[in-house]
């Protein structure tokens, strides 16, 4: 039967072509679609939500511009969030490539508080409020690092600054003052942020994965090791959901906007796979 | 549409298009996408590596600032150049030791503790680990759930006895939950490289040509 042959051989590029226009179609004709928040990413945004003011929220920005789409909407988000609580944020990449995204994050977010801030208290200011510390490699150095001393590891920040002249290190030595690590990477630092920060100095660490990585790290929520998880483009539309809901913070959602066509490629391709099982069963009978 | 002006855009846009062009075949557009950005990497990180690492970390302290010991780690590093002649290579044994002998010991413990042990605790029938779950009166089906999973796949990877009597149902119900594992593991991997696609093309469609905001 020709039909069967031709579910079992469809070419890639129809199904290429197909998966275009389901995903192009949604962004171009948007439609609302409902962000239900799990408890992995309310757990996250409660860990934020509760940081003391003597404490500080560090960012490690893992995502380069492979993995941007799924993360940098998380990194926004959190940062929307920290600096509306006025929570004071370090920031920090264990790899090259992230600064510059991550720099762009920062920049982005404080951009929009500052062009509505009427006061100097008011607004987000560097050194007081945030610092970028910067790269220091390799990884583990500084994960150990930071737990004995921040400004020892990172003796100048991203801009080149003398880290202990700045007021807002004048009041952090290490892990201690830090209430909170968020991880927001595309690939190990999670683990190594619990393996040897927590492990050996007791530091919570919140995730913001991709969602290859997902099936690897929900083991370590449930066990507590990660005080909260956002995985993929569906995390970081859970913790938009949050930040414009709790906060009302309303700015553009970007991961929440892809949702449509998120669901959309998925029913095409559960679709295919099924018109593919079909063929494959109906010509084995056959046979 | 509100198309861009910015030459910058244009080459991101463009060398996205000649990446894409791979779905179609194989081609010299793809090729030369391809090329350039291993080309702007690398070079990237090298002159990243030179002006962040090597000159403040090793160099001005060694030769502006006279701290003859940092001259140990510049020999060690050197070491891993003798690779490339052939009458000396052995001697980059010695970074590579030094290198290696540092990461396993420093990651043997972490991976000890964060893994297994606080893995196997996770797995353990308490109320802690039934509340975890986020189920209510669910979680104790939940972990219950949990803890045969575990015994079962650990009992599939079990090769020192046949597979017979009690360990065949096991195992057989272990691979039921590899199973599960793996089609978890690919709906997500589905979930990644769509979300990228559409990351790429909210460039194309907004940046670019402005057809979205």
């Amino acid at each position: 039967m020709k039909i069967f042959d031709l579910m079992l051989k469809i070419d890639r590029r129809i199904i290429y072509l197909v998966l275009a226009v389901v995903v192009i179609l949604p962004l171009v004709i948007p439609s609302a679609q409902h962000v239900r928040v799990m408890p992995p990413v309310e757990k996250l945004f409660t860990a934020v939500d509760t940081i003391h003011s003597d404490k500080v929220l560090m960012i490690d920005f893992d995502y380069d511009p492979q993995t941007q789409p799924e993360l940098e909407p998380m990194a926004l988000a959190i940062l929307r969030h920290a600096f509306n609580k006025r929570i004071k944020v370090l920031g920090l990449s264990l790899y090259v490539q992230p600064l510059g995204l991550a720099k762009s994050a920062f920049d982005q977010v404080i951009s929009e508080y500052n062009s509505t801030a009427k006061t100097y208290e008011d607004s987000i200011i560097y050194g007081r409020d945030y610092v970028f510390l910067g790269w220091q490699p390799p990884p583990l150095v500084p994960i150990l690092g930071m737990g004995e001393s921040i400004t020892n590891v990172y003796k100048k920040d991203y801009y080149g600054n003398q880290t202990d002249t700045l007021p807002l290190m004048k009041k952090i030595k290490n892990y201690n003052q830090v209430e909170l690590l968020i991880s927001i990477s595309s690939g190990d630092p999670p683990l190594w942020w619990v393996g040897y920060a927590q492990n050996r100095f007791g530091l919570k660490v919140g995730v913001g994965c991709t969602a290859v990585s997902a099936s690897d790290y929900y083991p370590y929520l449930q066990t507590g090791q990660f005080s909260g998880l956002m995985v993929g483009m569906k995390g970081a539309a859970e913790y938009e959901e949050l930040v414009e809901s709790r906060l009302n913070i309303y700015k553009r959602r970007k991961a929440s906007e892809a949702l449509p066509s998120l669901t959309y490629a998925h029913l095409v391709m559960m679709a295919f796979i099924i018109i593919g099982n079909i063929g494959y069963f109906i010509k084995r009978r056959q046979k | 549409m509100n198309i861009s002006l910015d030459p910058w855009v244009w080459i991101s846009a463009l060398l996205s298009l000649a990446i894409f062009s791979f779905l179609y075949k194989d081609n010299p557009f793809y090729k030369f996408a391809e090329h350039v950005f291993v080309g702007a990497a690398n070079g990237y990180a090298v002159t990243f590596y030179w002006h962040n690492i090597l000159v403040p970390s090793l160099f001005d302290p060694l030769f502006r600032q006279g701290k003859l010991l940092y001259i140990i780690s510049l020999i060690i590093g050197v070491l891993y150049f003798t690779r490339f002649i052939p009458k000396i290579s052995w001697l980059v044994r010695i970074p590579i030791g030094i290198t290696i002998g540092y990461y396993t010991g420093a990651s043997i413990p972490a991976g000890i503790q964060a893994n297994i042990i606080k893995q196997i605790q996770g797995t353990i029938l308490t109320k802690e680990n039934f509340l975890a779950w986020h189920a209510g009166n669910a979680g104790i089906i939940w972990s219950i759930i949990l803890f045969i999973g575990v015994l079962c796949t650990l009992s599939y990877f079990y090769f020192s006895k046949e597979h017979k009597g009690v360990l065949k149902v096991t195992s057989r119900i272990g691979i039921i939950f590899i199973m599960i594992g793996f089609g978890a593991a690919f709906g997500y991997t589905v979930m990644a490289r769509v979300s990228l696609l559409i990351g790429r093309l909210q460039f194309l469609l907004g940046p670019w040509l402005g057809i979205i905001k």
